[in-house]
């Protein structure tokens, strides 16, 4: 289906929601400005229903999906790297022993990010099929 | 005799009297006669006659009489003067940031090139499109909230006159020390951010912000949607890009691991090796696999397809107009050219050229020793690779080791281009994923190696007193401040983008349909073919079997 008046109406929606929402922020020590926020957000809220019922529209896509599982694993493996990191700081107070903690946090995301995710991504790849 | 001691004593008070008085004229005398030099100077001045005869030579022109008088009664005062040298100074430190910044925005034009050059022609016009509009929608969400977020702490920079409007960070306590987290002025550029040196480094922060939007496009070029494509620039054009834009560049807690922790001066990134282009890098990545690759990239065995470009001439060109964009990239870094450390734009322009050089001979040496052929795309990839890798640390570093740092760079894309196809199995088209993400990294490392403590950007940088210093010459903290940054590069960003982006794909789909892939994103997602009058020759057959199988 592609590009479609569906499609521009919805993300004309998300445009106007994303904008509301950023005045609402700036604003929002006032009455106004609250309201703002609050009006942005439903908009936006609205804009990714939109999206959603759109969505089906596109047609088949050649990607079939890939398991959930894994990815949620690769994901929270980068994030725990990085915590290693900014913890690993605090526990040594000399340049080596940053250095290596801050390796062994780069190495836990690396896993994440170079193992486990293109796993995931590779599962039920379209040229498998 | 007491007439005499009378006498006496009265005679010694008028001299002591007359000799404070004298002391006094003196010191009246000074300021008298630099005020009498400028009445003078300004007496001898061209008078409106002669100049309206012409001044070919331009002697006459800009003298005293161009000095603005705050008092006209009392005529041209040194405090005049002193305000004008003021102004030179921000005026120049003006003109220079926003100049680069110029050239870094038509750096658009050169990426447009590089991506729709590497991409085929059925897929032009979109390719095309999303560099057009990644501009826009980075530009719009940059302005309502990403540059509050970025630079809403980052007062305190004397080039521009200070920029204390932009005085609001939002900090956190972490182990007995304050973190930046984010900044909160500066949304929509109004209220207190109406302010003529916010309105430099908004341009200038801009088309950096924008160069890492961009990058995101050709590592999912042929097969996003362009919907899609849209709301994530945008989500990362608000969020994605200034959160780490500001814990780097706009007083956050990277910036800080210098005078927090004692890690050298802090997470130094001289012009967005990492900020900009490792951001964009491991976003691509991250969108990449998300997306999944083309359809008939990858055979049953795993084994890549090479999918040609189809204007192998328009990414060459592309490239150039990347380098002399990066010229105001590199050199307007340092956000003015008169005072604190300035004058190096020079070195940092130099150095600039010399890794982009290196960057090609390693890609073009390395394809024609192990592959045979000197490749074009590659070796475009490996100027680009050693200009992205020379970004970070540009300001600090001597001409060898900029070379070396470009070779390696040029050497490292093509390896990187081969492991993320051949080993991680995700589809690159452009190549980005290896010239901004690998190479992007690699430039945060080599300021760790090979900063030589030699610039003097107003005697400290990120608050520390002193000069960015690398491992090799003598400081390992730097290092260990660099590493940080990688690990919040691959950690965080990478993390964060690949959940957001998880969500689009949730809510919107990021893939194109196999219909719309096979035949060609243009006419589906753009309604026009980019070559409407040009005739093309059929694609390979093994790219047409497995378009067959998807979309059947």
């Amino acid at each position: 289906m592609a590009a479609t008046k569906s499609q521009g109406r919805s993300f004309s929606l998300f445009m106007i929601g994303v904008t509301a929402t950023a005045v609402g922020i700036g604003a929002f020590s006032s009455g106004m400005g609250k309201l703002a926020l609050i009006a942005g957000l439903v908009v936006l809220a609205a804009s990714f229903g939109l999206f959603l019922k759109i969505k089906p529209e596109e047609g088949e896509v050649a990607d079939k999906g890939q398991p959930t599982v894994p990815r949620l694993a690769g994901v929270l493996a980068a994030f725990l790297g990085w915590v290693i990191v900014l913890f690993g700081l605090n526990l040594s107070t000399n340049v080596s022993g940053r250095m290596i903690t801050t390796l062994i946090g780069i190495a836990v995301s690396l896993v994440g990010a170079l193992v486990l995710l293109p796993t995931a991504a590779n599962k039920n790849a379209i040229w498998k099929a | 005799m007491k007439i005499f001691r009378m006498a006496s004593a009265t005679c010694m008070l008028a001299v002591l009297l007359l000799a404070g008085a004298g002391t006094v004229a003196r010191a009246d005398a000074a300021p008298s006669a630099s005020a009498a030099e400028l009445k003078d100077a300004a007496s001898k001045a061209p008078t409106t006659a002669t100049l309206a005869a012409g001044d070919p030579g331009g002697a006459l022109t800009g003298t005293v009489s161009d000095v603005p008088v705050s008092d006209s009664k009392a005529g041209l005062s040194l405090g005049d003067v002193a305000n004008q040298v003021g102004q030179n100074k921000i005026g120049i430190n003006f003109t220079w940031t926003l100049i680069c910044g110029f050239l870094v925005m038509f750096m658009q034009a050169g990426f447009a090139m590089v991506e729709a050059g590497l991409c085929r022609v059925k897929n032009a016009n979109h390719t095309y499109m999303m560099n057009f509009f990644v501009y826009g929608c980075g530009l719009f969400a940059y302005w309502i909230l990403g540059f509050a977020i970025q630079m809403g702490g980052a007062a305190g920079n004397g080039n521009l006159g200070g920029l204390q409007p932009l005085a609001s960070e939002h900090t956190i306590s972490f182990f007995g020390k304050t973190w930046g987290v984010f900044g909160q002025s500066g949304m929509f550029l109004s209220g207190h951010s109406y302010d003529v040196g916010v309105m430099v480094i908004f341009l200038f922060q801009m088309v950096f912000m924008d160069t890492a939007l961009t990058i995101v496009t050709g590592a999912c070029a042929e097969r996003w949607k362009f919907l899609t494509f849209s709301v994530s620039s945008v989500l990362m054009g608000a969020i994605t890009y200034p959160l780490f834009a500001n814990w780097a560049w706009g007083g956050g807690w990277l910036a800080q691991l210098g005078t927090n922790m004692g890690l050298g001066k802090g997470y130094a990134d001289f012009a967005g090796s990492g900020v900009v282009h490792a951001v964009g890098g491991v976003t691509a990545l991250a969108c990449a696999m998300i997306v999944g690759p083309r359809i008939g990239k990858f055979n049953r065995d795993g084994s890549a397809n090479a999918i040609l470009g189809h204007d192998i001439s328009a990414v060459l060109i592309g490239c150039f107009i990347l380098a002399f964009g990066w010229f105001g990239f590199n050199p307007g870094s340092t956000l003015g050219a008169s005072a604190a450390g300035c004058l190096r734009i020079g070195s940092v322009a130099v150095n600039t050229m010399l890794a982009g050089c290196t960057g090609t001979f390693g890609a073009l040496l390395y394809m024609w020793v192990l592959k045979g052929k000197p490749d074009a795309s590659m070796s475009a990839n490996g100027l680009l690779a050693g200009l992205v890798a020379i970004t970070a640390p540009s300001g600090f570093v001597n001409p060898i080791c900029s070379g070396i740092i470009g070779l390696i760079a040029g050497v490292l894309v093509c390896v990187s281009v081969a492991f993320v196809e051949n080993t991680l199995k995700v589809d690159d088209p452009v190549g980005a994923i290896s010239v901004h993400g690998a190479c992007g990294l690699w430039g945060v490392i080599s300021v760790g190696l090979f900063a030589d403590g030699t610039s003097n950007y107003g005697g400290a940088w990120n608050g520390v007193t002193g000069s960015v210093t690398g491992l090799f010459y003598g400081d390992a903290s730097q290092l260990v401040a660099q590493l940080v940054g990688v690990s919040t590069l691959v950690g965080f960003v990478f993390g964060f983008s690949y959940a957001l982006n998880w969500v689009l794909d949730i809510f919107l789909g990021h893939r194109v349909s196999a219909e719309s892939e096979v035949g060609g994103l243009d006419l589906p997602e753009m309604g026009q073919l980019g070559y409407p009058e040009f005739v093309f020759t059929p694609e390979p057959a093994t790219l047409t079997v497995a378009a067959q199988a998807a979309v059947a």
